[in-house]
């Protein structure tokens, strides 16, 4: 399946995307999406890459910071189209388990979060998906609504990492053995080790990773 | 470029051995620079909790009080570019708060490899190296004076590498060899 991104396609996406076309790039999602993609690919091979090299875009200041933003909005829309294929391809299992997902207090990047609560809810896992920047008591209160059987948190920016260990110590006094999966680009020089230190949390690197271990529980 | 690169293959690309040579040099150059840097970041040690806990709940005020500092330079311009003093304020609050990150658990190549992200990235924008000195200079001494002097010396040492490295981060964050744009080219 991978085969359907070529380099061509992935590149004409890309500069549809840096130009705010959005026509362009809901025509080859679509097209992608009507030859049967895997849902995991599209999302990893073209929304993460192309995210990936917009913001290294921004970085080496190639594109304004504008055009960054209409680029991670334009992509949260695309993420729509493959719902129904989402859905439809839902596992059906005999136990629903459920899962939060949500970026901790201060986190403004979501779009990583969506995806993997995307991901969970193709695996058979009912998902609730919380958006950006949750207050963690807000957090603590739809937990006990909820009572998920995993907690899912994103952090994009390390400079965040003292609000996720603050949040993850108040989950933890409230639920003790609840499970915690972390991912998120804040982790891509390192801190993963302290993570691993904490009682029922693992570090998740990436959508295969979190394909694989759904699969094999 | 693999320094191993065939003779063949270089004269088909119409590549000069010598640039080969300059190209792998560099390469190793910023590699024994980067190993060095690793090595001196890991030297550094968790500041104490009281400094810790002083540094967050003053990073905010200290941040604006930075920036006020900083905005008050007649030379802002030649130290950020043009257009970019909002973004030079931003980098400064995020700064703080990276600050916070790393007193919180010490990583050492999170330390570096952010530290040479930023470089590479603000540079790009049009910030000069100059800047980062300026900065660092107006959070030391803000440290020195807002803080008790055992929570300072606690923290200085990580402000202290972070002036000393300076330089290599600029050299390890120029983009070309022999064409970087490192400030010591371009002095203003």
């Amino acid at each position: 399946m991978t085969d359907l991104i070529t380099e061509n396609l992935y590149n004409q996406y890309l500069a549809f995307l840096l130009d705010g076309r959005r026509d362009k790039c809901a025509g080859i999602v679509q097209n992608l999406l009507n030859q049967s993609i895997d849902i995991k690919v599209l999302y990893t091979d073209l929304f993460q890459r192309s995210l990936y090299q917009v913001g290294e875009l921004w970085e080496l200041n190639r594109i304004s910071v504008s055009r960054e933003h209409m680029a991670t909005a334009m992509t949260e829309g695309l993420l729509s189209l493959a719902y129904p294929r989402l859905f439809d391809k839902k596992k059906v299992t005999d136990q629903k388990n459920r899962v939060v997902v949500s970026c901790v207090a201060r986190e403004t990047h979501q779009v990583g979060g969506k995806m993997v609560a995307d991901i969970f809810e193709l695996l058979g896992w009912d998902s609730h998906f919380l958006g950006a920047n949750t207050p963690v008591d807000h957090l603590l209160v739809h937990i006990q609504e909820e009572t998920p059987d995993l907690l899912g948190l994103s952090l994009s920016i390390y400079f965040n990492f003292p609000v996720l260990k603050d949040s993850v110590e108040k989950i933890r006094n409230s639920f003790t053995n609840l499970d915690i999966f972390i991912g998120g680009q804040a982790f891509r020089y390192g801190g993963i080790d302290e993570i691993s230190k904490w009682p029922h949390v693992q570090y998740i690197p990436s959508l295969s990773r979190l394909e694989e271990i759904l699969e094999t529980d | 470029m693999n320094p191993k690169a065939s003779k063949e293959n270089l004269e088909k690309l119409n590549i000069e051995q010598h640039e080969v040579n300059s190209s792998w040099n560099f390469t190793l150059r910023k590699g024994i620079m980067k190993t060095y840097l690793l090595e001196t970041a890991g030297a550094l040690q968790q500041p104490q909790a009281s400094a810790v806990l002083a540094f967050s709940r003053k990073k905010d005020q200290l941040a604006a009080q930075g920036n006020q500092s900083m905005a008050e330079r007649a030379d802002l311009e030649k130290l950020i570019g043009k257009n970019n003093q909002q973004m030079a304020e931003d980098n400064n609050r995020n700064f703080a708060r990276f600050m916070e990150s790393v007193f919180t658990s010490y990583h050492p190549e999170v330390l570096v490899e952010t530290v040479l992200w930023v470089f590479r990235t603000y540079r790009a924008h049009g910030f000069h190296a100059t800047y980062w000195a300026a900065n660092l200079n107006v959070w030391v001494e803000m440290l020195k004076k807002e803080l008790q002097e055992d929570d300072y010396n606690s923290l200085y040492p990580f402000y202290n590498w972070l002036i000393i490295h300076i330089p290599i981060c600029v050299k390890l964050t120029d983009q070309v060899p022999g064409k970087g744009s490192s400030d010591a080219r371009h002095p203003d």
